[in-house]
């Protein structure tokens, strides 16, 4: 499979290559014009870059050995990472156009290096069709700011953006673009199948740094080309938000494959960082420009964060399917004992992820929280009332994901092996080890720094006409204050140090209380334990199943034998439920219809006998007829029924015809 | 700052005597003999002189959960609003932290229920997840009313402004607000009607059924934990929802105790 796979790949750069030597030769003929730009918001995010793929490469370097195709695989990871310093810095439509489309093709050719089966090839091609799908939409954006001059910096883009009437139109191309890579509702499909499809340490990557690089493609192009937003563009886009935050993490919830779980919670991530962005535009076109700062302050602190612990957890993740060689978090159990330091990552990544104090997760939970509050300010009734409803799915959502991680957690580190594989498993190599510990160290950073970081955003987007309000919301370096006048303080410090003072006064309690301690094997109400009698993934999301069956529609399989209909000892029953997201029955498989539907009436058309072509084009003339002099004389009601009644009955008996 | 530190004392001692209070009026309502009061101080002194047995097949999650499931509750403590409004109190934490606070004690806890291999810590996890992943919406819901009523998101402050104006104009969403959080009450606190904490039935449980496999120090410190959640719970619901008596905390003590 993977050498066809290799000669399209080897067409495509060739496809590319041309226009890229032309282009390069105009470039240097032209110094003037930059290609790269080193401002604050790109500064920014080459420090996101660095924070995202230092902990990664040990990672990746000791993942390696997994790994079949090593060179197929160094290129391509090496490639990526630069295709997205590319992104971050470029400064003309061409080179970030060519950036970005490197990116999606390195990360398509990263999901391919793994595969194995039809399974990962179908992900590949549709991550493959999805990537194009916004590409598209990006280049038609570009190709309209720039009066189809694509090497104009990005500077002058603003002036032409202006003049062109329609501004929703280009708003609603960013839209498709950059969020159907960013994976908002209802163009996440394709999440839950490329990311768990592609190495560990890629997968870390693309959940990590990708879904980011397009948010901030968005960012820059809102804040920079398209700046003087309409009302409704926010709203859009903490509608959006809202879906994908409440949505993501209930498709993750009823997962068993652990890095699809992973990438549906990535989807609700994008979702609470778009609600933090939609609040900011709508502050912004307020006139609120300090909430409209927070607002975007504590999205790019979401952004960096999510980086931060996601990461870590594809990397633990990546270490249990790397000792395990199964997906399936059924079959873990127990891995807290044979791999103690991942164990240990991934518990603080989940702490962090489910937006418990005093993790830096938390801490821009509340920001956001906060942000939402500011609504109080806002004088607009419907929008004042129908904010409440954000909150309501964000805080929805936190309560889902704190469920999703104790059963991420509870399932595959503790309890007992439920499958021979984990029960084999030991520690993965020391690089890898590095590379979850550094990435620990960076969430960490993130919480206890967390004042300084706020400094570094405010002080990179202030540039783009956003409000300083840094020493509003963190005068001290250990309080962050919310910017709404009935908001709150928060003092991540004092939370850890009171919260790790507390514990060691309890050990110390337990210590002089001289408590003995006995290992003895679980009570269990006088039942053995044994690995089947554990709870499962299953059974521990069975009752938000139940709640939310409405949404999931879960196909059932209860299957039991019995020996002439009675349950005997040799009895053996199979319980299984799957479930398919709505938004891929519905829209996509939708979509396939319809379009299969048309398709067969076209083949019908085309390959039938010359008297309904005669038929078609008798019709096409009355119709023009009709049209002509319903545009041109006088228009009414009656005669425009009969018309379209006469109409419809001639295409009915000659066209259609009888049904066959 | 000593009385303070008082009331925070007061609060941890008086903390098992509430529960205790509630068995022996729900004891006497059944036509039983009622426990003495003293009840959960000798339930504690017990299972402090107990062995520690631990299961063989935890993992260090049930030696860290305990401590984790406790410490956050006395962080909030700490937080909650003061007795009377000239009392010292600390005000560089907000609601939502309070929220996070005790969502970080049931964690532990739903992590604790499934350490032990046993299908019923299991059973009672997957439960406390689905009730906590629905009061946490209802709870920050109120939250937002309350600061909105309260012009303070700070639980102190919010608590202080409400005795010095009571949101007569925002009497609806203030009785909803309140009707709501009784409702949080009863769900977080494991009360009847979702959780019934003197069932005896393994099968209908859910707050016990995670910790049925601890004992010693560990059911101490979570039991403890249970009780101080419950005197959180009580005390913010009296201080947002009855916002009287801050001015003569005494009398109101007095009131309460009649």
């Amino acid at each position: 499979m993977l050498p066809k796979l290799q000669k399209f790949w080897i067409f495509t750069l060739f496809c590319y290559i041309r226009p890229i030597y032309k282009h390069f030769l105009s470039q240097i003929s032209s110094l003037e014009s930059y290609i790269f730009t080193f401002d604050g918001l790109s500064l920014l995010f080459i420090l996101f870059l660095l924070l995202a793929v230092v902990p990664n490469l040990f990672y990746a370097w000791g993942y390696l050995d997994h790994i079949r195709h090593k060179w197929h695989f160094i290129v391509h990871y090496i490639t990526f990472i630069l295709a997205m310093l590319g992104v971050v810095i470029a400064n003309t439509p061409f080179v970030f156009l060519f950036s970005w489309e490197l990116m999606s093709l390195a990360s398509w050719q990263l999901i391919l290096n793994n595969a194995q089966g039809q399974k990962e090839l179908q992900a590949a091609r549709f991550y493959f069709f999805m990537t194009h799908f916004g590409f598209i939409f990006i280049l038609l954006f570009f190709l309209i700011v720039s009066n189809g001059n694509l090497s104009l910096p990005f500077s002058q883009l603003p002036i032409i953006a202006s003049h062109f009437a329609y501004p929703t139109l280009l708003f609603f191309l960013l839209v498709l673009g950059f969020l159907s890579k960013a994976g908002v509702v209802p163009l996440h499909v394709w999440l839950p199948y490329a990311h768990p499809a592609a190495p560990s340490a890629v997968s870390a990557l693309m959940s990590g740094a990708m879904l980011k690089i397009a948010l901030y493609g968005f960012m820059r192009m809102m804040l920079e080309i398209l700046f003087p937003w309409h009302l409704e563009w926010g709203v859009l886009i903490l509608i959006l938000g809202a879906l994908s935050s409440l949505i993501g993490v209930l498709y993750a919830l009823s997962e068993h494959d652990i890095k699809a779980l992973l990438a549906n919670h990535s989807i609700e991530n994008i979702g609470m960082i778009l609600i933090a962005f939609g609040m900011g535009m709508i502050f912004n076109t307020l006139h609120l420009p300090k909430l409209s700062a927070f607002a975007f302050l504590a999205g790019i602190y979401h952004i960096f964060n999510h980086m931060s612990f996601k990461s870590l957890l594809f990397m633990a993740a990546g270490a249990v399917l790397h000792q395990t060689h199964t997906k399936n978090i059924e079959k873990y159990g127990g891995l807290i004992k044979s791999m103690p330091i991942t164990a240990v990552s991934f518990l603080f990544a989940a702490i962090s992820i489910s937006a418990l104090p005093p993790t830096n997760g938390f801490l821009s939970e509340w920001m956001i929280f906060q942000s939402l509050l500011g609504s109080s300010s806002i004088y607009d009734i419907a929008l004042k009332i129908s904010i409440p409803f954000a909150v309501f799915a964000l805080a929805l959502t936190g309560g889902l994901a704190i469920a999703c991680f104790v059963k991420a957690f509870g399932i595959t580190f503790l309890g007992l092996h439920r499958s021979s594989n984990a029960k084999h498993s030991h520690e993965v190599n020391r690089l890898m080890l590095i590379g979850m510990v550094t990435m620990a160290f960076v969430v960490l950073i993130l919480m206890l720094f967390a004042p300084l970081f706020l400094h570094i955003f405010n002080n990179a987007i202030k540039d783009f006409g956003i409000a300083n309000i840094y020493h509003l919301i963190a005068p001290t370096p250990w309080t962050i204050h919310s910017i709404a006048h009935n908001g709150g303080v928060v003092a991540p410090l004092f939370l850890a140090f009171a919260l790790i003072v507390i514990t060691l006064f309890l050990l110390l309690a337990a210590k002089i209380l001289q408590i003995r301690y006995r290992t003895y094997h679980t009570w269990a109400c006088g039942y053995r334990t044994n690995a089947k009698m554990q709870y499962s993934a299953t059974g521990f999301a069975g009752p938000i199943r139940r709640f939310f069956a409405w949404l999931y529609r879960p196909k059932v399989h209860f299957h039991k034998t019995t020996i002439a209909g009675h349950t005997t000892k040799f009895t053996s029953a199979l319980y299984d439920v799957h479930i398919k997201p709505l938004f891929e029955e519905s829209l996509y498989e939708g979509t396939k219809k319809i379009l299969n539907h048309i398709s067969y009436w076209l083949y019908r058309l085309a390959h039938f006998e010359q008297g309904r072509y005669t038929a078609i084009i008798f019709n096409l003339m009355l119709s023009v007829l009709f049209g002509y002099r319903v545009v041109a004389y006088d228009f009414s009601w009656s005669t425009f029924v009969l018309e379209a009644i006469i109409l419809l009955a001639s295409i009915k008996i000659l066209v259609v015809g009888e049904k066959k | 700052m000593i009385g303070y530190i008082i009331w925070i004392a007061v609060m941890l001692l008086l903390a098992p005597l509430f529960l205790t209070l509630i068995k022996m009026v729900k004891m006497w309502l059944l036509f039983k003999k009622p426990l003495p009061l003293s009840q959960g101080y000798r339930n504690f002194a017990k299972l402090i002189c107990k062995e520690t047995v631990v299961s063989q097949e935890a993992s260090i999650i049930t030696h860290i959960a305990p401590y984790m499931v406790l410490s956050p509750l006395i962080v909030v403590l700490f937080l909650l609003p003061p007795p009377s409004s000239n009392t010292f109190f600390i005000g560089f934490t907000d609601a939502f932290t309070i929220t996070g606070l005790i969502a970080l004690s049931s964690f532990f806890l739903m992590l604790l229920g499934l350490d032990s291999a046993s299908g019923f810590g299991g059973i009672g996890s997957s439960r406390e997840a689905f009730i906590s992943a629905l009061v946490e919406p209802a709870m920050i819901l109120v939250i937002f009313a309350l600061s909105l009523m309260a012009k303070n998101l700070e639980v102190a402050k919010a608590a202080i402004n409400l005795n010095h104006h009571f949101p007569i104009e925002h009497l609806a969403s203030f009785a909803f607000a309140g009707i709501a959080f009784f409702i949080l009450l009863l769900a977080e606190n494991g009360r009847i009607p979702i959780d019934n904490p003197q069932t005896h039935l393994e099968l209908t449980m859910v707050h016990e059924a995670m910790i049925l496999d601890i004992s010693g120090w560990y059911l101490a410190l979570v039991e403890s934990a249970s009780a101080i959640k419950f005197i959180i719970f009580a005390s913010l619901f009296v201080s947002f929802f009855m916002p009287f008596g801050m001015q003569m905390p005494f009398l109101s003590l007095c009131f309460c105790i009649f």
